[in-house]
Order: structure tokens, then sequence, then C-alpha cells
């Protein structure tokens, strides 16, 4: 394998670490509380969602979206998706980016996540990683009897709170998925953006015609 | 994956550093055309024999089926262990083997799971990874699905490590036959919802299993173990920064 790159790496974090020191300061340190509460309390509110039966499709992405813009870092997920093409998208383009963004994050993963619903998550672990962020380990236990499913968290600090980056459910971290998915998308356009805006626009238009809610209730 | 991202990380761009854009797909549109192949049959064939197979026999049953199939892959198994040094992970695939094909009627029951003897997955494409070698371009086969050389190489070495292999040397292929196709349909059967799920959210279908296989195959690699220090760099990851632009890089 490669030593020198993990070098590099460490060498690269070293310097982040004494330059994020120097200009934060200790006060930004132990801001953002116990990242495995933060995580319970959202793995909590996100299944009392997916298994609200009373609610509608509809209701339920609402309360999901909520959920989303207050305890996920939804800019910093949107920006990574984009990869090489952070900055090919022009002010208008990168404003209905996020918006589809938002909303596609909502509706792919109320469907993904229907399979949890009752299910009970329990935090199994929990590390620092840099400054500013966590990863919480987790795992699925299911009532059926059914291996139980890992699930890591990527939290950040922002504004003085741990949001959610990404999640990696056995293995598969959902962010790169999409990131690879996304940027594939506007490479086969020739780079050019609104490739991938159609495309978000055509999955979003399709999920609302109920594609996406019929197989959520399959599930 | 570590060979991989170590490899993107060397050659990316400072504020993305371990960015793992450019896929190495070279084949790309060859490798798209035998994907809607397959999603051809599977339309037509094996998802209808799949959902036939999940309907028709009862939930213990198929268990016993995919429990069989595990336990004749024991063999498999256990000479990649081996050949990764993975001395407690042989010792629990040799024992599960025994307790399993005894204890458990052949291997149609898996007593060994419920003594803390869980199954794990090997195979030569994973030894080689292990060994140092990289997955090469991605490659997309029909029937066989994703295959890249490393793994492909790996499929085709496994059937040197596997008894059945010998036994049907020079007889009728039956019997392998006969478990290539039912591991598939069992395979298929157990994916159902799930690949439903990813198809219907998924931008890009094609890329998306890409990178599902890519992921799925770095986390068998490490046996599970995420590598947290090699995941990218998302400090001063936002559409706000003044940095230069690197677009189209």
């Amino acid at each position: 394998m490669s030593p020198h790159a993990s070098m590099k790496t460490a060498l690269a974090s070293i310097a982040l670490c004494a330059t994020l020191a120097l200009f934060q300061g200790p006060a930004a340190a132990q801001a953002a509380g116990d990242p495995k509460a933060f995580v319970d309390g959202v793995a909590e509110q996100a299944i009392a969602i997916i298994s609200d039966e009373a609610a509608s499709t509809k209701q339920r992405e609402e309360a999901f979206r909520e959920l989303l813009r207050e305890n996920a870092d939804l800019d910093r997920v949107a920006a990574f998706a984009l990869g090489q093409y952070l900055r090919t998208p022009d002010d208008a383009q990168r404003a209905e980016y996020r918006e589809l963004v938002e909303t596609f994050i909502v509706k792919v993963y109320v469907t993904r996540l229907s399979d949890y619903n009752d299910e009970k998550l329990e935090i199994t672990g929990s590390q620092k990683r840099g400054e500013n962020q966590a990863i919480v380990k987790s795992e699925i236990r299911f009532t059926s009897g059914r291996e139980p499913v890992t699930v890591d968290w990527w939290l950040i600090e922002k504004d003085g709170a741990y949001k959610i980056f990404d999640v990696n459910v056995v293995g598969i971290w959902l962010a790169q998925e999409q990131r690879s998915t996304f940027t594939t998308v506007i490479r086969n356009n020739g780079g050019r953006f609104d490739a991938l805006l159609e495309h978000l626009r055509a999955q979003i238009g399709k999920a609302e015609k109920g594609d996406l809610s019929g197989i959520a209730q399959g599930g | 994956m570590g060979a991989v991202l170590a490899f993107a990380m060397l050659g990316g761009a400072p504020a993305l550093a371990n960015d793992t854009d450019g896929e190495n797909d070279p084949l790309e549109p060859m490798n798209r055309y035998f994907f809607e192949l397959n999603i051809f049959f599977d339309t037509i064939l094996l998802k209808p024999v799949a959902t036939w197979y999940d309907g028709v026999v009862p939930r213990p049953g198929r268990d016993g089926i995919r429990n069989f199939l595990d336990n004749l892959r024991s063999p498999v198994i256990l000479a990649n262990d081996l050949l990764q040094g993975e001395w407690n992970r042989a010792g629990t695939t040799a024992s599960r083997f025994g307790i399993n094909t005894t204890v458990g009627v052949l291997g149609l029951f898996d007593p060994a799971s419920r003594w803390g003897m869980k199954q794990h997955s090997e195979d030569f494409g994973q030894t080689l990874a292990v060994w140092g070698t990289g997955e090469g371009p991605y490659l997309f086969l029909p029937v066989l699905g994703p295959a890249p050389p490393r793994d492909l190489t790996g499929f085709v070495v496994d059937q040197a490590f596997d008894p059945l292999t010998y036994i049907y040397w020079d007889r009728p292929k039956t019997v392998p036959v006969t478990r290539f196709v039912v591991n598939g349909v069992d395979q298929r059967a157990r994916s159902l919802t799930t690949l439903d799920q990813i198809e219907r959210t998924s931008v890009d279908y094609y890329a998306t299993v890409r990178n599902l296989y890519r992921q799925s195959r770095a986390n068998e690699i490490a046996n599970g173990e995420t590598d947290y220090d090699a995941l990218p760099d998302i400090d001063y990851l936002t559409f706000d920064t003044n940095e230069p632009d690197t677009a189209g890089m």
C-alpha cells in the first residue's frame, strides 16, 4: 500500500489542527456536546417519523425535511456531492441545485429507510476525528432476528453544534455514493451542469407521481 | 480501497484531497451496454423467477438452501482465509464447516452462528487486494455483473479451491451449474426490494451500482473495519469559500 500517502495525510492533518488551534483558541473545543446523545436523539426522531403509519408520505417527507435541516449539514453534503465540479454552477444553478438536492435526499431516504420502521438503534461507540469531527458507531437490531445492520455517523461541528455529514450503512458511505453518481452524470454530459439538474428534477418528478411511495409501502 | 484512495490522494487537488472522481471506467460505453443487457434479462427472466421463488418457497426452505450453499463454499473461504494469514478466521471457517455439516444436517442449518461463529465472506479477489493488487478498471460483464480484473481473476482462481470443480471435472456439469443458478436466484430473491429502491432513487443507476460495488468490496476486503483516517477532508468544503476556481481541472 502507500505509506507515503498516509504520511502526507498525517502531516496535513497535524498542520491543519495546528492552524485551527491558532485561529480558534481553546474556547471552541468542547462546545458541541456529546456526539452519542446527539445521534441517539436524531435516530429516535427519524424512526418515529418513518414508523408513523397515520402520516401520509407527504407529511412524513416534510417531517423528515425539518429533521434534516436542523441536524444535518446539507450544504456541505451538497458541496461534497459535486466533487471536482464544485465551482462549475453559476449562482442561479447553485441555488436550484441546493434546493433539488434537499428534496432529493428527503425522498431517497424516506424511501430507503422505510425498511427500518419500528426498529431500535443502539449506539456502540464513538471517536473524535480531528478538532471538530466525530464518528459515532451504532447498530440497528431487528426484532425479527435478522442480522444487525451497522450504521456509522460522521458528524462535524457547525455553529457550536454537531451536524450529520455522512452516514455509513453496512460499509457504504451515502454521500460518497451520491458524489460518484452526480459527478458521473455531469462528466457524461460533457461537464454540463444543467444535465445534473435535469436528472434530479426527473427523479423527483417520478417520486411525486408515486413511484417511490409505491415501493416504500411494498417494503 | 486504501490503495485506490491513496492513489487518488496523491493526484488530487489540495482542496478535495482524496477525491475519487475520475471513475477509472475506460470501457464505460461497453459496460453500460452489458448493464442494460443484464437489466433486460433480469426483467424478463431472473426477477420473475426470484419473485416466484420468494413467494412459493417458505422462509425456512429458503434459509435452508442459503445455508447449504454457504456451507458448500467453506473450502474456498478457508483457502482464502489462510492465504491472507487470517488464522482466527480460518479457524472459524473450519469449525463452522465441521459443525454445520454434522449438527447442521449437511449444512441445511447454521447452528455455528448461534454458537458465536458468524459467517464471513472471502474470495481470491479479496486475497489479491490484501496482497496489494489494485482493482483495475471497472468491468461489467453479462451474467456475472461487476467484475473488474482483480475480482474476475479471483472468481476464476476460486474455482481451483472448490472441491466440486474436481469432483465434476470429467462429468456433466449439472451440479455446479445448478448451484450457480440456484445461488443466483436466491441472492436475487433476497435483494428484490433493495435493488428496486436503489434503482428508483438513483439519478444514474449504472453509476450508483458501480460505486456501491466498489464501496462494498472495499468493506469486505477490510473485513468490515472502516478506516476513518482514509476519509476525505471535508473541513473547508463549502460553496462560499474564496478559493480559486478549480472546476473542470
